[in-house]
């Protein structure tokens, strides 16, 4: 299927805006994305195909793009499904390595990308706002948002019908798998409350922006 | 609608009225300087900001490096030559070219505000007759502008003589739309709604019609294909974006 460029162009432009501010905000990033160029990884899509380039620059910025001449660094092969799952996925660096997805090219660069945006808090409803005025907008980040919940939920489920088995089948002894359970929701706990720290944070500095 | 050129009298399109050729540039060139002042605010208006998203493809497709060359025809306020001056780089070079002053001086004003002066010069140049030497443009982009060129074969082949063999051409303007639903709706929209907005925000209908009239008789996908072809490019193709509404043609120079 074909898609329509200036769609594909307005994904990339809303990724992009969404990478660039995260990384704004996160101290130290840029040196560290820096550091990583000069790097291309190329996103081949099937089922819906589409292609997506992402740039390091020299500067450390980020650039998307939908088309590109010069060869990728390092290029990701697979269907749509597929990629969903890696970025659902609890480590997605093992489940890229592990899973359908072709990898071609220097994977080393791409694993050290990989951490320095796993650490970002990327928030993408202010570029959508921006991209496409405030009510389209704040709708299709409402859909992100609901789409990214229920894929982790979903994997959430699937895990503790997969713990349970283990826990059964498995005869591992039962207070071990349970404390492993309750410290790994702790670490989430702690995650997710870092994670509102900040965010209320940068909605308190837009505050004192709007008022001063 | 496979409207050829129609230069072969000494008549030509403004809108969809027939002018003597010379009297086509100093109408258009009307045109424009009444819009000038609040010709970005229109094109976001109009286009409900995806004429950022069509040039975005645009510049993906030129695959611009740093230190190339780039003209900017038609250029108009700047806003292509403002994106080519970040990927060419200080070593690189940008040129704004446009048929019209008060585009030109917005434009100027517009990236000095940027900073993004230092690698980009603005020359007043129409389309027909480049005042640039042979094989010097590494690519050449002119966006929503080759519907306002008197003779769009000649400035083809003008664009043709200054590119570098190997370089690179891309037109982006409006085309045919490719369902004939959509066709509908983009007509009933550029023929009332566009003129005024245009009478609301610019106080101005008249320059809106001709633009909205202009897009119709501005040559389909497949003809301007071939008049790209015939002007020397080879590896030409086009990508239609947003239903065809908009199409940007590209051809390189053999
Ligand atoms: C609709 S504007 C496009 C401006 C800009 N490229 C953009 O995409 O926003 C068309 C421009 O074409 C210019 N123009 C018209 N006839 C021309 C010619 N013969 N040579 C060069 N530029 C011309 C006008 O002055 C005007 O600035």
């Amino acid at each position: 299927m074909e898609h329509d460029p200036a769609v594909i162009a307005g994904v990339c432009l809303v990724a992009e805006k969404a990478i660039m501010r995260a990384v704004d905000l996160s101290v130290g990033t840029r040196n560290q994305l820096q550091r990583l160029h000069p790097l291309t990884v190329g996103v081949n899509c099937s089922s819906p195909s589409v292609d997506m380039y992402l740039t390091i620059d020299a500067e450390g910025a980020v650039s998307v793009a939908s088309y590109r001449e010069e060869a990728a660094t390092v290029s990701l092969a697979g269907s749509w499904k597929d990629f969903v799952g890696v970025a659902a996925a609890d480590d997605p660096a093992s489940a890229l390595i592990n899973g359908n997805i072709q990898i071609s090219g220097d994977t080393a660069p791409l694993l050290r990308l990989q951490t320095v945006l796993a650490d970002l808090d990327i928030d993408w409803e202010a570029p959508l706002t921006e991209a496409l005025g405030s009510v389209a907008g704040h709708q299709l980040a409402n859909v992100i948002r609901a789409f990214t919940r229920t894929s982790k939920s979903t994997h959430q489920r699937l895990k503790r019908q997969l713990s349970e088995f283990i826990l059964e089948e498995g005869r591992l002894s039962p207070p071990q798998a349970e404390q492993n359970a309750f410290f790994s929701a702790v670490d989430d706990l702690v995650l997710r409350v870092d994670r509102a720290d900040s965010r209320l944070k940068r909605i308190k500095k837009r505050l004192a922006g709007l008022s001063g | 609608m496979s409207t050829q050129d129609n230069t072969t009298d000494d008549t030509t399109d403004f809108g969809f009225e027939r002018v003597k050729k010379e009297e086509k540039a100093g109408r258009v060139r009307e045109v424009f300087d009444s819009v000038a002042s609040q010709y970005d605010l229109m094109n976001d208006l109009m286009s409900g900001g995806l004429h950022r998203l069509w040039k975005r493809f645009t510049i993906e497709l030129s695959s611009v490096r740093p230190g190339q060359t780039v003209l900017d025809i038609a250029g108009g306020t700047g806003d292509l030559a403002a994106k080519f001056s970040n990927l060419v780089g200080k070593d690189g070079n940008v040129i704004l070219s446009d048929i019209n002053a008060a585009m030109l001086s917005v434009g100027r004003d517009r990236l000095i505000d940027k900073g993004a002066l230092n690698n980009i010069s603005v020359v007043q140049a129409d389309a027909q007759f480049l005042p640039f030497e042979d094989n010097s443009i590494d690519c050449i982009t002119i966006a929503f502008g080759l519907r306002n060129v008197t003779d769009k074969a000649k400035a083809l082949a003008s664009m043709n003589r200054v590119l570098k063999p190997g370089g690179r051409l891309l037109v982006l303007e409006f085309s045919k739309p490719v369902s004939p639903l959509l066709s509908k709706i983009y007509d009933a929209y550029s023929f009332s709604a566009l003129p005024a907005m245009g009478k609301i925000i610019a106080n101005d209908a008249d320059s809106y019609r001709y633009l909205a009239e202009s897009i119709r008789k501005h040559p389909d996908q497949e003809t301007l294909l071939e008049m790209v072809e015939d002007a020397g490019f080879v590896d030409c193709r086009y990508h239609n974006m947003t239903g065809g509404i908009v199409a940007v043609h590209r051809g390189i120079k053999g």
